[in-house]
């Protein structure tokens, strides 16, 4: 018969061991329990059993993943400096040309998005300066073109995503929002020959009637006061209030159109992010 | 002989786990990733970090380094709470100085009703920490209200080579160079665009004073004329012009006071930045 001094003693010593085992985890299953987390969007968490798991394992067989992860959870919280800056020390660990391609795109879409494109096609060049990614090339036009795109470029974004195919769907989307922009100078020069003129070309009718109404009320005051020989009137009603609606008149002229333009593109921006299921940066 | 051979059999594998698994989450580690957030500045998970082990392991370097790191991420409510905790510690000394620098933050145009009401802990003997109280409240005041203070009291915490700047600051505030909106607006009144010149607004000056003088002499010509329409278009330009010449001083005045106003605070605060508000250096990374 086994006595209970045994018993205990056994499982005393199975549950410590099993308690050891448990609580030792390898990296690879921190490195899964850290995506999980990730998975699930908690990305604050992500971030922390990442780099936990970069501070303990020697092995720095993590590296590139863990560190591209944390810059992934980054760049969902908005935190885009830190994100670049896990892609780049992901960058520095990449063992493949595929991975070191993917990390580069994944800084170049953070630059898309906070806006800093001229780092953006900086480092596009480079890419596509580089041989080894000659088979990459429509992979960088498509990147090149968002960046065209956040930089307000709609002309150069069409004839980037056209370089890829010419019925590209964003080339002819960028386009469309092309040929909706007003031309400021345009609305400029029309407003010069007929007060007025430019603010109906951007459909702002009652400023341009009214832009229209003043300067012919100045204008017809400051000709009748020289007509009628009263050259110091008209020189005061001509400089004073005639010129003073009439540059008023050019610069609404253009205001409008900068608007208008303005509206365009973040209707199409806010399609691109809400309603195009192409990757996005 | 049956327990020696389990425990032969057993612990290889023992070793074994040991030697390719890491138990992430012991409490030891769990302080070692912490410190190692902390050097790296992720405050907020390094809070986490500590947190989690502070009820198992009591130490008070990590209790100040939780206060560092809420003061830090400006959680100021949850660093106060840490402040109790720490006043049988040997560092309660640093737990009050972070203490006064982060009500002096949290709301600094009080922070002098401490120092007024006797609302601090007075049994602090260390003078380093009285001495970044008195700073702090010394700041308070001139960002405040001077509240009779000489320029001595306001001078006397400070160290020799900040004295002349406070020393300066005590004079703004004390006698601010503002310019008079009502005063603006009576020169004004009399000369067109002379408020705007006394508000040292020249050029606008010169074109009120002009615009107001062109209409009121095409006002007066017209009359002269008998050309009553123009002329009473001109004296209606003429009086729109003068008002808004008297309106635009006044305002001109109230904004260079503004101005001069947020001069002054932005002084006081990146002579705080320079020094970290007295904060003093500590090396836990190195």
């Amino acid at each position: 018969m086994i006595s209970v001094t045994k018993i205990c003693f056994n499982i005393i010593l199975l549950a410590g061991i099993a308690c050891n085992l448990r609580a030792q985890i390898s990296s690879e299953e921190q490195f899964n329990y850290a995506k999980n987390f990730f998975d699930k969007e908690k990305y604050f968490d992500a971030v922390t059993e990442f780099k936990r798991l970069l501070f303990f394992d020697e092995t720095d067989q993590y590296n590139f993943a863990a560190n591209k992860f944390i810059g992934l959870s980054y760049k969902q919280g908005g935190k885009f400096s830190d994100a670049v800056y896990h892609f780049t020390l992901a960058e520095k660990n990449t063992g493949t040309a595929h991975e070191l391609f993917e990390t580069r795109i994944e800084i170049i879409k953070v630059n898309i998005i906070r806006r800093s494109t001229g780092r953006a096609f900086i480092l596009l060049d480079s890419l596509q300066s580089d041989e080894t990614f000659i088979n990459k090339i429509d992979e960088i036009n498509y990147w090149r073109g968002w960046a065209f795109i956040f930089a307000d470029d709609w002309e150069s974004a069409s004839t980037s995503f056209q370089s890829i195919a010419p019925d590209h769907e964003l080339k002819v989307f960028a386009d469309s929002i092309n040929n909706n922009f007003y031309n400021e100078t345009f609305a400029k020069v029309l407003s010069i020959f007929i007060p007025g003129a430019g603010q109906f070309y951007t459909g702002e009718y009652v400023s341009g009637l009214i832009s229209l109404s003043w300067n012919v009320l100045w204008g017809y005051l400051t000709i009748k006061a020289f007509v009628d020989d009263r050259v110091f009137d008209g020189f005061m009603i001509g400089s004073l209030l005639w010129w003073r609606f009439y540059t008023g008149n050019l610069q609404n002229a253009e205001k409008f159109a900068l608007e208008k333009n303005l509206e365009i593109t973040n209707d199409a921006l806010y399609y691109l992010k809400n309603s195009y299921t192409g990757p996005k940066p | 002989m049956i327990k020696i051979l389990a425990i032969f059999l057993l612990l290889p594998s023992c070793i074994y786990s040991q030697s390719k698994s890491i138990n992430f989450h012991s409490i030891q580690n769990k302080k070692l990733f912490a410190d190692h957030l902390f050097c790296e500045g992720d405050y907020l998970r390094a809070v986490e970090e500590y947190e989690a082990i502070r009820k198992t392991i009591k130490n008070d370097t990590i209790d100040f380094k939780i206060l560092l790191c809420y003061s830090e991420l400006g959680l100021y409510q949850q660093a106060e709470q840490n402040v109790s905790l720490s006043s049988n510690s040997d560092l309660s000394s640093e737990f009050n100085k972070l203490f006064y620098i982060n009500q002096f933050k949290k709301d600094q145009y009080s922070f002098y009703s401490f120092y007024e009401l006797r609302d601090y802990q007075f049994t602090i003997k260390k003078f380093s920490t009285l001495n970044i109280f008195h700073k702090l409240t010394s700041m308070s005041y001139l960002y405040t209200d001077l509240n009779s203070r000489t320029k001595e009291e306001i001078v006397k915490p400070f160290d020799v080579k900040d004295r002349s700047t406070i020393s300066s600051f005590y004079d703004w505030k004390l006698d601010p160079p503002y310019k008079s909106p009502a005063l603006a607006g009576i020169l004004s009144a009399i000369i067109p665009g002379s408020g705007k010149m006394y508000v040292g607004e020249w050029g606008d000056g010169i074109t009120a004073l002009l615009v107001t003088g062109l209409l009121a002499f095409l006002a007066y010509d017209n009359f002269r004329a008998n050309h009553d329409t123009r002329a009473w278009i001109f004296t209606g330009l003429g009086a729109f012009f003068y008002g808004g010449n008297i309106y635009g001083s006044v305002v001109s005045a109230q904004i260079f006071n503004a101005r001069i106003n947020f001069e002054f605070k932005d002084g006081l605060n990146l002579f705080l930045e320079q020094k970290n508000y007295f904060m003093p250096e500590y090396d836990f990374c190195n």
